[in-house]
């Protein structure tokens, strides 16, 4: 789905990336790798099939885009350093396109691992009438942000609910989704001067606004 | 006391104290004193308590030498009987053996308590099934256990279906092995399956055992509280609270009473209502309910005891052993859902031998009052039901594995046969156990590369144990099978506990929101550290904290009665009968009252949606995956999404497009094939196995609840079980631990076979559809449950567009 922000376009993907056509640059937040690794390393036996769930999807993303700019919005990696990093370092460097991580809470890992991988570290970025930050912030130009988990009940007739992860705009904000496989959703609550995109799995919908 | 010269006895005992012992427990003294295990089969208040510990002080008396060490285990299946208990056993015991204590360790016991049992081992010991396992955590657990003589497992029946069972279990079996001349004794309220509950519990030691009844059946009537007027019964309702005066009355009239309620929440209701209509009970009237504070629930226990109260609201918190004189009677508010529980409350009251019992009952909506009928019939009958116990509880088994690694440790071959040696795990194959072991070591089943995973380690020995500090506490920590939600504790500003209360209520409260608690009124005022901090308010309204959990199902008998009673009900002439009048007649004007050879069925449209509703009258449990059942045939049909609704009397599937009863008809979807098969595949699409999928992730040990007051660490390692089951879903559907959630719906709280009987009756039964144009009085406390199931066979990609559909729809008037 094509939507215009400050002039700008945008594409939202079903996978929960935002692709910026002209800056060619492709948008991703909260992935939370390692966290499966760091819940194992503690005891708690989650399967570690989706490890590797990352690297799939963003392939796709790679061929599908064919973007030059990959933008992190925070929480990358979830934890202490574990040996999902390894994995991600190998592949980070075998890739062509420029990487800047916006450090979010969980990016913690001392500033040698991310020397092993082209990933600039900042704490947040300018891009023109944008602002690129983990947290949502209020008070600055148009802000693009993780962090919350976005997630939205969708209620129909006969009982009928359904939870999705979903971008949400606010008037001066666009939170994107968890990208993560193992990671949660928060809800929240639209109220009329916020949009809201539900990801199907091939679709992105567009909650209806109040006329 | 001064016992005469001649050498104490327990009979001697008895004797100085004015009692003579009962038959039955002059039986259990020999049966005991003759090595024997065995189980004892006698009611609250008999006296079952002397039968097994006089045996066990007897035994000591016998001997020259003064006992040593721990010699009897018993265990309770409450925190509030093991004070009891142990108060009674401890008098018992000083008075004959003045230098032996017992002791008691719950999860309420002090860091002070718990030293001075590892300092000096107490004659005896009572405990809870969780409180025991920890002891086997402890590494030097084999010195406690070595002078053992005895365990002895109280109130057997309320612990043989659930899964502290499967505890007691795996704790008798590994006992048993290490000391093989340990006797097992039970007791136990009558069953259904008496001798199951024997087999089970004395498994481990190899014997038959002997079954010790104690003959004091009560005769028992149930007397419904009916409003003088009927036009305002309701249809629906969980509360009960319109028959408020007459409960009041009934109240009035008696010394003392207990009113029982089925949930927390509904405690928490009647203690207000109660004691805003009478405020001059202020100060004799009191609640007692699991979440309250333990010095709360202590000091009425006592209270009661003294025959200090009037009136005492309480939940099933109440309803086992406490042992306080009785009370003189008994107010039961909607429906029991089972005899047996019935008959233990209603043996609370009256105790007078050969008298008759009698507990009022208040039906809290039209309906129970058929409910109330079938119980008398069951009653009368003695239609007991039976306990199924649980099988091959894998996500149990794994955490006593851990419990055993992070103590001693244990070599799995030899472990093996010990397990095999319970009930609950006698068939399970060698590939199971594999798995376990493997998924303790390994954390899944694919060996193939390394990984960080890290949990039980395997010394150059051969033997499993846990190395790692931080995972034995937290294991310690997560213990036990009784599984709420994320508890916080209350807790006023100025300091006091109040109790706790699970996170998801309170999450949904603002500061400054009051809620009632304890029986106060109380103000949020803000959650920190994983408390609830709040003060006291004046206010007059507030919002009434529920808790999650604790729907019961009606049991077969009860089921059986039920439809019996429904049946016959235009000849019945009782009260009951008459108070339902306008409910029967508006029920037929609308549609039918189902005879024997007849399956009802009706079905409507309203604002909502789709209605379509079937009446088995089999239970909440049956109709729970007879629901799911339908709703999957029915979605090969063409592909559609239900929300389900269950009570005891039927189940709705609602939709938001016809529910096809016509295609259900046509193609025979009610008949009893594959069954197990169709579950299996509704299982997939339904959220049914979701919550039973909650309880097991947090037992297996895969979500960690935090420590308490000590939140934040553990923040990095804390997830819902709805995320593991999401993630079991999609990448390892075959694991034990998912697979054993849609066993768990299937087997329990089914009794055997029942599901499959259900079926069968039903394909037998002529099959009536009506379409009504309104709810039936049936209906109606079906389709205002708001507690639902989901099932759909639908891709979400339609289902998003047509919510979407009907959302634009909406916005564009």
């Amino acid at each position: 789905m094509r939507i215009s922000i400050r002039g700008e376009d945008f594409i939202l993907d079903p996978s929960g990336a935002l692709f910026w056509e002209a800056q060619g640059a492709l948008m991703l937040a909260d992935i939370h790798l390692g966290k499966i690794t760091h819940f194992r390393k503690h005891g708690i036996a989650v399967p570690r099939a989706p490890i590797t769930d990352f690297y799939v999807r963003i392939e796709k993303l790679i061929q599908k885009y064919q973007f030059q700019q990959l933008y992190f919005l925070g929480d990358l990696f979830h934890s202490n350093l574990n040996s999902e990093w390894d994995t991600f370092v190998s592949w980070s460097q075998k890739q062509a396109f420029e990487m800047t991580l916006i450090a979010g809470n969980h990016d913690i890992l001392p500033a040698q691992a991310y020397q092993k991988t082209p990933l600039h570290v900042v704490e947040n970025l300018v891009l023109g009438e944008f602002i690129l930050t983990h947290h949502p912030e209020e008070h600055t130009p148009f802000n693009l942000c993780g962090h919350v988990h976005p997630g939205i009940m969708l209620r129909g007739p006969g009982r009928q609910g359904l939870k999705l992860s979903c971008f949400f705009q606010r008037p001066n904000q666009l939170i994107l989704p968890a990208f993560g496989a193992f990671t949660g959703l928060h809800l929240l609550t639209k109220s009329v001067d916020d949009k809201v995109y539900i990801l199907g799995e091939k679709e992105v919908f567009a909650y209806p606004n109040e006329p | 006391m001064s016992v005469s010269q001649q050498k104490p006895s327990v009979e001697s005992w008895f004797k100085h104290k004015g009692w003579k012992p009962a038959a039955f427990q002059r039986q259990t003294w020999k049966a005991y004193q003759e090595g024997q295990s065995g189980l004892v089969n006698a009611p609250t208040g008999s006296g079952k308590t002397y039968a097994l510990w006089g045996a066990i002080v007897q035994e000591s008396l016998a001997v020259e030498a003064k006992p040593k060490g721990l010699q009897a285990i018993w265990i309770t299946p409450l925190r509030a009987l093991a004070v009891e208990i142990q108060q009674t056993t401890h008098k018992m015991t000083q008075e004959l053996l003045p230098e032996m204590e017992v002791q008691k360790r719950t999860g309420d016991s002090t860091a002070k308590e718990k030293a001075a049992f590892k300092s000096k081992l107490p004659f005896g010991l009572v405990t809870t099934p969780e409180s025991l396992h920890l002891l086997l955590s402890h590494k030097k657990n084999e010195d406690y256990f070595k002078n053992l003589q005895c365990i002895v497992v109280d109130e057997w029946h309320e612990l043989m279906g659930s899964k502290r069972g499967v505890q007691v279990e795996l704790a008798l079996a590994y006992l048993c092995a290490l000391f093989p001349k340990l006797r097992v004794w039970g007791i136990s309220a009558t069953l259904g399956n008496l001798e199951l509950a024997q087999q089970i519990l004395l498994q481990p030691t190899g014997q038959k055992g002997i079954c010790i009844r104690a003959n004091t059946l009560k005769k028992i009537r149930v007397q419904s509280l009916i409003p003088q007027t009927m036009e305002t019964f309701p249809w629906r309702g969980h509360l009960g609270l319109h028959l408020l005066p007459e409960v009041l009355k009934q109240i009035n009239k008696n010394r003392s009473t207990l009113v029982f309620t089925n949930t927390r929440a509904q405690c928490e209701i009647w203690y207000q209502k109660i004691l805003e209509a009478a405020p001059q009970l202020a100060g004799e009237i009191a609640m007692h309910h699991g979440s309250m504070e333990k010095k709360v629930r202590l000091w009425v226990e006592n209270q009661l005891r003294e025959d200090k109260l009037k009136l005492v609201v309480c939940t099933s918190s109440l309803d086992l052993g406490v042992d306080f004189s009785p009370v003189e009677s008994c107010i039961q508010i909607g429906s029991p859902k089972g005899v047996g529980r019935f008959l233990q409350r209603a043996g609370r009251s009256g105790h007078r031998p050969g008298a008759t019992s009698t507990i009022h009952f208040v039906p809290t909506h039209a309906m129970e009052l058929i409910e109330a009928l079938a119980l008398q019939k069951a009653i009368d009958h003695q239609a007991i039901e039976d306990r199924q116990p649980y099988l091959l509880s894998f996500d149990v088994l794994i955490q006593f594995l851990m419990t055993l690694a992070v103590g001693n440790g244990f070599h799995p071959k030899e472990l093996f046969t010990i397990i095999q040696r319970s009930f609950c795990f006698q068939e399970m194959r060698k590939e199971e156990w594999q798995w376990c072991l493997n998924f303790i070591r390994y954390g899944s089943q694919s060996l193939e590369h390394y990984d960080e995973y890290k949990k039980v380690e395997v010394t150059p020995e051969g033997k499993y144990q846990v190395l790692n500090k931080g995972i034995a506490m937290r294991h310690r920590m997560s213990m036990g099978t009784i599984v709420g939600g994320a508890d916080l504790k209350i807790k006023y500003l100025k300091g006091g506990y109040l109790g706790s209360i699970e996170e998801w209520f309170i999450s949904k409260l603002q500061p400054g929101d009051t809620f009632t608690f304890s029986g106060r009124i109380l103000e949020l005022v803000r959650i920190q550290n994983m408390e609830v901090l709040v003060r006291k308010s004046k206010a007059k309204k507030a919002k009434v904290p529920s808790w999650m959990g604790g729907r019961m199902s009606f049991s077969a008998h009860l089921s059986q009665m039920l439809r019996e009673t429904l049946y016959d009900i235009e000849q019945n002439d009782s009260p009951e009968r008459k108070a339902l009048e306008g409910v029967l007649q508006q029920q037929k004007k609308q549609s039918i009252i189902p005879q024997p050879e007849e399956f009802l069925i009706e079905s409507f449209s309203s604002r909502e949606g789709h209605h379509a509703i079937f009446y088995p009258f089999e239970g909440r449990a049956v109709h729970e995956a007879m629901a799911s059942i339908v709703a999957y045939r029915l979605g090969l049909l063409e592909p559609q999404s239900f929300s389900l609704a269950f009570n005891d009397y039927g189940f709705e599937l609602l939709s938001d497009r016809p529910v096809d009863i016509q295609g259900l008809l046509d193609n025979d979807l009610l008949n009893p094939q594959d069954i197990f098969e169709d579950l299996r595949q509704s299982f997939n699409v339904s959220e049914m196995a979701r919550r039973k999928f909650r309880d097991i992730a947090v037992i297996g040990g895969l979500v960690f609840q935090g420590f308490p007051n000590k939140p934040i660490k553990t923040k990095h390692l804390q997830s819902g079980t709805q995320l593991f089951y999401e993630v079991f879903k999609d990448y390892e559907p075959d694991n034990l631990l998912y697979l054993q959630a849609l066993t768990e719906t299937y087997e329990h709280g089914m009794e055997e076979g029942r599901l499959q009987q259900a079926f069968e009756r039903i394909e037998k039964q002529e099959l009536c559809w009506l379409q009504t144009n309104h709810p039936t009085p049936f209906s109606f406390p079906i389709i205002t449950d708001r507690l639902r199931g989901k099932l759909s066979s639908e891709k979400v990609e339609d289902r998003i567009k047509r919510m979407l559909q009907q959302l634009n729809k909406a916005t564009q008037i």
